[in-house]
């Protein structure tokens, strides 16, 4: 299928009955859906599952969609819901921190000749503590930071995304990159990142 | 990583630390909001020639734009070695239709115990009659003059079978992914446990289906010493 064709062109020929459309839809965004739950609930299988569950839910919903935002928007917001659910849930259970020891280190592997584990070691401890800088900003600070900045959504899509204001996006922005400067900077001053 | 962003050496302040950002300092206005904007790349076109030139003369907003990129730099660094396991994709489209097939199911199951709960309600019996009759008169029909519905509707699968049907299409694809890996790995590694245990993986996978010879002949092959796997 033609990669150009747009997203609500296939959520229209599905409507109209062309299950391919969909798979489509699905082949287009997996992998950012993935990535950005991955992000957020910082487990693979969690992260799987969720993206599992963001595409049933959008293939339930899909037919009476109208498209007042992009299609990719409409799907960050169910994955973004989602993931606010799956933090809620795990704030009730008595489970230990989110942390990087649930994610394997796949890529640690030495992929040639010339590389250096024990720098992909260290590599891999300073991306830890970064993420777990990431992970102290507020749900809202982090929501925003993420979409904006890794998923690469507009200041207007991430509003549509998390039904805030766009002054309010901003300000969630703004506050997060200086939350993050405080808490990185001594890191680095004391050449732990 | 190389940045310029802060001073590891605190040189810029005869060995002070600089507690600019830390709200300590008095800087000014713009070195917050337009400085992340601008490190961002989130500043509108218009404010930004003003601001680049206002950075010129000014150190607070200098320092504050290298600062924050800095910190933009390091956390998206971070993000990107989170890597998205192929494997992990492969299967999604497989299990989102499978996750729609089990919900059909699942109500279709929960209609069919809620018809026979209302059996048991003082109209219970009445119902049944009257549904068994329509559906006895649909039989009839169907068997005398053929399906009435056929003529006028287009051929459009339900969302359970259109779910099952894709459930089958993802997993030929599947077994046909794993037989691929499998010849991969006997011609480009010249593994043969691991092409082994492949094919039976992938024989696994086929049960029912003509894939399973498939499986059995590379096998064979492959345990006579056969090199001709193809």
């Amino acid at each position: 299928m033609d990669k150009l064709i747009d997203d609500e062109l296939l959520v229209a020929q599905f409507q109209a009955g062309r299950q391919n459309a969909f798979d489509e839809l699905m082949k287009r965004y997996k992998s950012k859906i993935f990535s950005y739950l991955l992000r957020s609930v910082r487990n693979y299988e969690d992260a799987e599952d969720i993206t599992i569950e963001v595409f049933f839910k959008a293939y339930r919903a899909l037919e009476g969609w109208q498209p007042k935002a992009k299609f990719s928007t409409w799907l960050y917001k169910i994955a973004s819901n989602l993931a606010i659910d799956y933090h809620r849930a795990k704030a009730r259970r008595p489970v230990y921190a989110l942390d990087d020891t649930e994610i394997p280190e796949t890529h640690l592997v030495a992929t040639d000749l010339h590389s250096d584990p024990e720098k992909q070691l260290e590599e891999k401890e300073r991306g830890i503590l970064i993420r777990e800088a990431v992970d102290q900003l507020s749900p809202k600070q982090k929501a925003v930071f993420m979409l904006s900045r890794y998923e690469g959504l507009q200041l207007k899509e991430v509003a549509e995304t998390l039904d805030m204001a766009e002054g309010t996006v901003k300000i969630h922005l703004h506050r997060a990159v200086k939350r993050l400067q405080t808490l990185l900077r001594p890191l680095w001053e004391n050449n732990e990142i | 990583m190389k940045f310029d962003g802060w001073s590891r050496d605190h040189d810029h302040r005869d060995g002070v630390p600089s507690l600019k950002g830390e709200g300590i300092m008095p800087k000014c206005k713009k070195s917050e909001g337009q400085a992340i904007d601008y490190a961002s790349k989130l500043l509108p076109p218009a404010e930004e020639e003003p601001f680049e030139e206002h950075l010129k003369n000014c150190e607070d907003c200098t320092e504050a734009v290298a600062s924050y990129t800095a910190v933009l730099e390091l956390t998206n660094k971070a993000q990107e070695e989170l890597v998205v396991p192929e494997l992990a994709l492969q299967n999604i489209e497989m299990n989102v239709y499978k996750r729609l097939a089990a919900t059909q199911e699942q109500t279709l199951f929960s209609r069919i115990r809620a018809y026979f709960t209302n059996v048991g309600s003082p109209f219970g019996w009445y119902k049944t009659a009257a549904v068994s009759s329509v559906a006895i008169a649909l039989i009839v029909t169907v068997l005398l003059i053929g399906n009435p519905f056929q003529p006028e509707m287009p051929l459009q699968l339900s969302e359970a079978q259109s779910a099952d049907a894709r459930i089958e299409q993802y997993r030929q694809q599947g077994i046909q992914r794993n037989l691929e890996e499998a010849l991969i790995t006997h011609h480009l590694r010249n593994d043969a446990w691991e092409t082994e245990s492949q094919l039976h993986r992938m024989k696994e996978q086929a049960q029912g289906t003509n894939w399973t010879k498939v499986a059995d002949k590379h096998l064979q092959n492959l345990q006579s010493g056969n090199s001709t796997l193809q």
